[in-house]
Formats: C-alpha cells, sequence, structure tokens
C-alpha cells in the first residue's frame, strides 16, 4: 500500500473498518474450524452465506415482507408525525393538550400492546404497521415540533411587523428552518421503524405466505437451523444500515447549502 | 397595570408626502414618528422605560445612546410596533398607530446581527419584504432587488447563500433588505456592533451614502460615541434603571461628512460632549458596574 493512499482520509474511513471486519470474519472461521464446534451452535462465516445462497427464496420473500411493513410504518409515522407538528405548533394549548398522549405512545412498550393489536385488527399486514408507526412516530413529533419552533425571533418580529398570515410564516420561515430538525428526526425513525417491525412480528408470530425476517429467525431457533437465523439476522442488520444511509444522504442533499450539518469544512 | 395601548388606528391613513426634503435641511420638517410619555414594565416589574419622549422629524438621523439595558432596543422595537407600551402613545405622521406594515407607515428595521435566512439565496432574503407583502415576482420587484444589491455593493452575489459571505457582507445584505420596501423611516439597532473596526468605519460611510441617495430618516442604536458623532444629527442620551431619556445633542455638522471629519477638531469636541453626557447618564444608573 502506497503512503499516499494511507493518509487519503475517505480511504482510511472505508479500509480501516473493513479489514477490521475481514479479520474478525478469519478468525471466527478459523476457530471455528479449529475447536470443530457444531454447525447448530455457531455457525462458520461460510456455513451463513452458504444458507444465504441456498435458503435464498424464502429469505428473500421474508425480507419484502419486513420491508413492505418498515416502509409502510415510516411513511405513514412521517405523514402523521409531521401533521401532528404542524397542528402544536398552531397553538400551546393544543400542544399541551395532546403531546402527553404522544410521550404515552414513546414510552409505551411496543410488545406490551403488539398482542392487544393483533386481536383488534384482523390484517397482520396492517396489524404490524400500526405496532411499527407506534414505535417510530414520536421522534418525528418531537424533533419536528422544535424545529418549527425554534425560529430566529428577530426573523419572527421581522414577519410580524409585515403582518403577515400564519401560512405566510409557516411556509416561509417555520418549515424551512424546521428542515435539519426533521431530517434528524426522520434518521432515528428510521431505524425504529423497522425495529417495531421487527419486534411485532415476533409477538405476532406470523408464519406462512405472511413470514418477515424475524418469523424465519423464530422458525430457525426451533429448527436449530442456526445458519439461517444468522442469515436472516444479516438481512435485518443491513436493511437497517441501508435505511440510515438513505435518510442520511437525503438529508446532505437537502441541507448541503446551508445547515452546518450538511456542510463540508474546509481547514 | 394600566393597559392604555396604543390606540389603533381609525381611518385609513392619509397618504403621506414623499420625502422630498433633502436631509437634515428644509424648513420645519413634520415629525414622522413621535413618542410621547411612553413607560414600559415587564411582568416580572422591570421598569424598561419610563417616561419616554421622543420626535423624530422627517430626514433626520437620531442616535440612541446609553449603557447596556437603558431601554434603548426596547424604545426602537416600539417605535416598530414590536413591543407594547404599558402606558404612553406613538404616533406616525402625528397620528396614532398601531402596528407598522400598514399603508402610510412604510419602515425598515435592521437587527443587531444580519438576521437572514439561511437557507435562502441573498436575492430571495433581500426579496423577502416584497414577497411578504405579495408584490414578489414582478419585474418590477426584481430591478428594486438589483438596486438595492448594486448600491450596498452586492452585485454579483445574489445568488449566494448568507454563510458564504462575511459578516460585513451579510449585514449589507440586511440592509438591502431593508431598502427595497423604500421605507421612510429606517430603526437600526446595533447593526455594527459585531463587526471589526474598518468593516464598520466603512459601513457607516455607505449608511450616510446611502441615506442621501434614499431620504432617509434614521433612528440608529449604538454603543459607540464615535459612531454616535460620525453619524446623527442628534445624539439621544439615555440613563439605565430605568430607562429613561437624560440628554438631546445636536451635531451640528453638515451631510455629506467625509472621513475627514473623524480627524476634526469639531468632532473629537462632539464625541467629548457626548461621552461626557454618558458618563452623567451611567451614573444616574443605580447599578453602575454595569454601566459603560
Amino acid at each position: 500500500m502506497s503512503t499516499p493512499l494511507i493518509r487519503n482520509e475517505r480511504f482510511v474511513q472505508i479500509a480501516a473498518p473493513l479489514v477490521v471486519g475481514v479479520l474478525v470474519l478469519l478468525l471466527w472461521q478459523v476457530s471455528v474450524m479449529a475447536f470443530d464446534v457444531p454447525k447448530y451452535l455457531v455457525p462458520s462465516p461460510v456455513d451463513i452465506v452458504q444458507s444465504l445462497v441456498n435458503d435464498f427464496s424464502s429469505l428473500f420473500n421474508a425480507l419484502l415482507m419486513t420491508l413492505k411493513v418498515t416502509f409502510l410504518a415510516f411513511v405513514i409515522a412521517v405523514v402523521l408525525g409531521v401533521a401532528a407538528s404542524l397542528l402544536f405548533v398552531q397553538s400551546k394549548w393544543i400542544e399541551v393538550s395532546l403531546f402527553p398522549y404522544a410521550v404515552l405512545l414513546q414510552v409505551t412498550p411496543v410488545v406490551a400492546i403488539a398482542p392487544l393489536i393483533i386481536i383488534w385488527v384482523n390484517d397482520t399486514t396492517w396489524a404490524l404497521t400500526i405496532c411499527a408507526v407506534i414505535v417510530a412516530i414520536f421522534p418525528i413529533i418531537s424533533n419536528t415540533t422544535l424545529g418549527l419552533r425554534s425560529v430566529d425571533p428577530n426573523l419572527l418580529s421581522m414577519f410580524r411587523m409585515y403582518r403577515t398570515s400564519r401560512w405566510q410564516e409557516l411556509v416561509r420561515l417555520r418549515i424551512p428552518g424546521a428542515l435539519p430538525y426533521f431530517f434528524g428526526g426522520l434518521r432515528i425513525s428510521s431505524g425504529l421503524a423497522l425495529i417495531g417491525a421487527v419486534v411485532a412480528e415476533f409477538v405476532a408470530g406470523t408464519g406462512g405466505s405472511k413470514a418477515g425476517l424475524a418469523y424465519m429467525i423464530l422458525q430457525s431457533g426451533y429448527n436449530l437451523q442456526i445458519p439461517k437465523m444468522f442469515a436472516a439476522l444479516i438481512l435485518i442488520t443491513l436493511t437497517g444500515i441501508l435505511l440510515f444511509a438513505a435518510m442520511v444522504w437525503m438529508s446532505d442533499r437537502a441541507l448541503r447549502n446551508w445547515h452546518e450539518s450538511a456542510l463540508k469544512v474546509e481547514h | 397595570m394600566t393597559a392604555n395601548k396604543v390606540t389603533p388606528l381609525k381611518a385609513a391613513p392619509e397618504p403621506q408626502p414623499e420625502i422630498e426634503a433633502s436631509v437634515s435641511e428644509g424648513a420645519a420638517p413634520r415629525p414622522i414618528l413621535q413618542v410621547e410619555g411612553v413607560n414600559k414594565v415587564y411582568s416580572n416589574g422591570t421598569v424598561a422605560l419610563k417616561g419616554a419622549g421622543l420626535a423624530v422629524k422627517q430626514g433626520e438621523f437620531v442616535s440612541l445612546l446609553g449603557p447596556s439595558g437603558c431601554g434603548k432596543s426596547t424604545l426602537l422595537r416600539i417605535m416598530a410596533g414590536l413591543g407594547e407600551v404599558t402606558t404612553g402613545t406613538v404616533k406616525w405622521w402625528e397620528q396614532d398607530y398601531d402596528v407598522v406594515g400598514g399603508k402610510g407607515r412604510k419602515l425598515a428595521f435592521v437587527f443587531q446581527n444580519a438576521t437572514l435566512m439561511p437557507w435562502a439565496r441573498v436575492r430571495k432574503n433581500v426579496r423577502l419584504p416584497l414577497d411578504l407583502e405579495h408584490k414578489g415576482g414582478s419585474a418590477d420587484a426584481e430591478k428594486k432587488v438589483d438596486d438595492a444589491l448594486e448600491m450596498v455593493g452586492l452585485k454579483g452575489f445574489d445568488e449566494s447563500f448568507p454563510r458564504e459571505l462575511s459578516g460585513g457582507m451579510q449585514m449589507r445584505a440586511s440592509i438591502a433588505r431593508a431598502m427595497v420596501t423604500e421605507p421612510n423611516l429606517l430603526l437600526m439597532d446595533e447593526p455594527f456592533g459585531a463587526l471589526d473596526e474598518m468593516t464598520r468605519n466603512k459601513l457607516n460611510d455607505d449608511v450616510l451614502k446611502l441615506r442621501k441617495e434614499n431620504g432617509w430618516t434614521i433612528v440608529f442604536v449604538t454603543h459607540s460615541v464615535y459612531e454616535a458623532v460620525y453619524l446623527s444629527s442628534r445624539v439621544v442620551v439615555m440613563a439605565a434603571r430605568p430607562g429613561r431619556i437624560v440628554d438631546d445633542i445636536k451635531i451640528d455638522e453638515p451631510y455629506p461628512r467625509s472621513p475627514d471629519f473623524r480627524m476634526s477638531t469639531e468632532f473629537a469636541g462632539y464625541c467629548r460632549q457626548v461621552s461626557q453626557a454618558l458618563e452623567r447618564a451611567s451614573a444616574m444608573g443605580e447599578n453602575k458596574e454595569e454601566s459603560h
């Protein structure tokens, strides 16, 4: 490896964790082989990859199901969360009256209410989606409300000097100013939507055509198909990482011209 | 607390005359703004202003000078209709008025910091008052923006974001934004306080030039004796606790003023006079250690 490449910050940022990952996988593979650990206890990385390939169709279908619930829940959480924030910011009374209930949603463990929702809602997909929405919505409400309220008081004074309508104040001042907070909420919420979907699947234990990755993990556990369990786990993790990366990309695209969080500072 | 607020305007304001008077000259110019017996008491009992009275005549450049906490900014915000008075009246063209922004009260405010929208390009920031009055988007509006940007020396920066500009340039953009409304009264709240002295002096000259070209009447809050003397036709000195007006010094030096004025003995004389008034004002405040 030539010296200039080592000094390249971007290269190091990618290469360093990659090297660590490869080393850990190698150590894992070698240890499993050396100590002859049975597959049903700790599968080797090669076993996991084999399972990923062999069980691809069932794993892929499960992934699609989990993704469907995650995306549905995420979109609903964003729409409802933003709507709630816009409502809260209209009047302190509305916020004071309703915000405690938003907190209630946040503090109630979804595992505790999922069985109830599953009983109440016939359609499994919707039942799972509602659970995931409950988990994912709070950061959107909380962050966006904070953003809509965090307006430069002098700019607000200026708007008031011109006797602008609430609508103008909202569209021209509050919403653009709230974007960084909103995107912060999106990053947290996207991960939570996935967690909510997986947790709800565990509780619902849905099998058959509506089996998601969580059900795959449960079922593989019962059948001692540990490599398949790991494969499902990897798919969940990858989905989470991709979702997060997508949110970061979107936020950077939207804020790159003006917000400190997305600026590239040259030293 | 008595709630003798500024009474709302009953009739539509008469079309007020354009400013034809050249700056500071002309016989007995009309007062644009009159503040009479204004008291301001905050809900925690702090008396921010006691019996403040001030008339700003057309074409004047009035500086409000005083120690911290003397209510300069409060008084300026009341003039802008941004704060309610506890008792007293504020009149515009000798009529009562409620809030600024209505017809006949073309008022612009320049804040302590540039107060630009960081997400909007300079052009959009400067056009904001026109957009808020639903006048944006027209060719006339765009021309006003172009003219204002050219006058403050920001031509070619209209597509920049505020963060790409220096502090002085941001302040220029803020002044351009005030200009597009063609105000007949410009209120400036320590606009150059955060800038270095070179930039500040340059912007002082620019304000004088723009004032001459546009016929502005200006009320200017500052901490700096030199700035107040250099710019103003009148320096109003305030004292703290409670905030009140204690002195009103005329700077009888003709405009246009050039940087040479800063070096003159007259300038030094005025500065001494204003400094002494400020010393007396500071001594009047109960809590001396906070005075400047």
